[in-house]
């Protein structure tokens, strides 16, 4: 199980209180660190914010939605890739957009899965939960690359 | 173009009359040589005498017949340079026509860029309504069905069992608003795009939905009757939504039978391929027939059948898109058939 802390880039702040809560009633106990826009979100990557959330190896899980203020889901999402120590962290995308065009950019920047938050809570309850499953303890995340060099 | 009509018209005028007087001059020496040999008959005794001046005179009718001949040859020398003129002149009216038909081509080609700019502004406008719709409609939907769940989950011992009730309706009614967003971009998303015509089974397709239906609700008693190896030219994603809503609807409006009837089949009329759904159920009154394919327009309390009045306008907006037609015929307790063409199917 990876204790990192887990990032979710959402500026809706029911959304995210009720993310958390899908997160903690499916046993998943990482941190969660908020980031409201694509800026705040590069920050807390890059410890520009002042403060360091994540180790060198960076958050367990990235959760980022791509309608989001300052810089788009979809940018913040190229800047991770673009970096040597976050390439390889598990990313995925968390979003209202079916658009066809958002799916493959997302992947072709290199989103791990993307997920189309559904309407019904019960439904999105379930998403949330197999994804902390999946990523959090079934998958075997990439191991530490060389540190310091996030930039 | 009328002017040079008529410039060619006055020119084929004038060279008609040289050809008149021409024709003119040529009768008055032939009248001269005939009174010239008359007279030479007359002396015929003294022929001999005269016989000198007879061949003279033979050599000149000879010459004046040959001048005939040149006038002859003059003359249609004329009606060919005339009809070289007459072609010159439908030449150039040919490639007047040309330029004034280019210079309308012209026009025409800008003002169809115009409206081409004009209506990818307008489809770059209904992309962004649709990107807003989908995320900004949905979220806060999703909050407020979580925050009724979240509710009901950690409070519902506290509530009564009318205050659960309420809950339940909240999140009945982010359903139907589910439905409808969806419903609306389903609309805005079929009239953009280009259609990618191909050849479509639709038979495998309304199978596939007649299979959903039945999967989601097993306990209906439904015969469906369809024949295999219906196959259309047309767009393939559009069709399936067409399928999908008459196939739905005719699930949903024979809900109240204990046994109903669908049916999904062809038959030609009016030498055109006609595909149609035909159902058993609750029907509609004709006279409401043009309510049917309107945005929003409903023939049923959404209390009795759910829907969204989405459905239909949109199958509609598809089969105009593919140059086809769709209409209904139906009535109340009895039924409704929908019927729809495909493009410019003929049946030979």
């Amino acid at each position: 199980m990876n204790e990192n802390p887990i990032l979710l880039v959402e500026d809706n702040a029911h959304e995210e209180a009720l993310t958390i809560r899908a997160l903690k009633r499916a046993n998943i106990a990482n941190e969660v660190i908020v980031a409201r826009d694509g800026v705040e979100a590069l920050e807390h990557l890059f410890g520009r914010s002042g403060t360091v959330y994540f180790p060198d190896e960076g958050p367990a899980l990235i959760l980022l939605d791509l309608k989001i203020p300052k810089l788009g889901g979809l940018e913040v999402l190229r800047r991770i890739r673009d970096d040597e120590a976050l390439k390889l962290v598990p990313l995925v995308v968390l979003t209202s957009s079916a658009q066809e065009a958002d799916l493959i950019e997302s992947y072709r920047r290199g989103a791990n899965s993307y997920i189309r938050k559904p309407t019904d809570f019960d439904q999105f309850s379930v998403a949330i939960r197999e994804l902390g499953k999946y990523w959090l303890v079934l998958n075997e995340p990439p191991p530490a690359l060389p540190s310091g060099k996030r930039s | 173009m009328t002017q040079v009509a008529e410039r060619a018209g006055d020119d084929t005028r004038a060279a008609l009359n040289i050809l008149e007087d021409f024709a003119a001059e040529m009768a008055r020496q032939a009248q001269m040589h005939r009174a010239i040999v008359n007279i030479l008959d007359d002396a015929a005794g003294e022929r001999v005498l005269l016989e000198h001046e007879r061949t003279r005179l033979r050599l000149s009718e000879q010459v004046v017949t040959n001048m005939l001949e040149d006038f002859a040859d003059d003359k249609n020398q004329l009606v060919q340079a005339q009809r070289a003129m007459l072609n010159l002149l439908e030449d150039f009216a040919a490639t007047q026509a040309r330029a004034d038909t280019a210079l309308v081509l012209r026009e025409t080609v800008e003002r169809l860029r115009e409206a081409q700019k004009v209506a990818e502004a307008a489809n770059a406008e209904l992309d962004a309504f649709s990107y807003s719709a989908a995320h900004d409609l949905r979220a806060p939907l999703r909050v407020i069905d979580g925050y009724s769940q979240a509710l009901s989950e950690d409070f519902g011992e506290h509530l009564e069992v009318e205050g659960r009730a309420y809950l339940a309706n909240i999140r009945a009614s982010v359903r139907s608003m589910t439905d409808l967003i969806e419903g609306l971009l389903t609309l805005a998303r079929v009239t953009r795009g280009s259609l990618r015509l191909q050849p479509v089974d639709l038979s495998v397709l309304a199978r596939q939905v007649v299979d959903r239906l039945r999967y989601l609700s097993p306990e209906r008693h439904v015969n469906v009757v369809m024949p295999d190896g219906i196959v259309a030219i047309a767009d393939r994603r559009l069709i399936l939504v067409v399928l999908d809503n008459l196939l739905e609807n005719a699930w949903k409006f024979t809900a109240n039978r204990a046994v109903a009837n669908i049916e999904f089949g062809r038959r030609v009329v009016d030498d055109r391929m006609t595909y149609f759904v035909r159902d058993d159920g609750a029907g509609f009154e004709m006279e409401f027939v043009d309510k049917l394919f309107g945005v929003f327009q409903r023939l049923h309390a959404a209390s009795e059948f759910e829907g969204t009045g989405i459905g239909l306008a949109t199958v509609k907006r598809i089969v105009r898109r593919h140059g086809g037609n769709i209409w209904a015929e139906g009535a109340v307790g009895r039924g409704a058939t929908f019927s729809f063409t495909i493009g410019e199917e003929v049946v030979a």
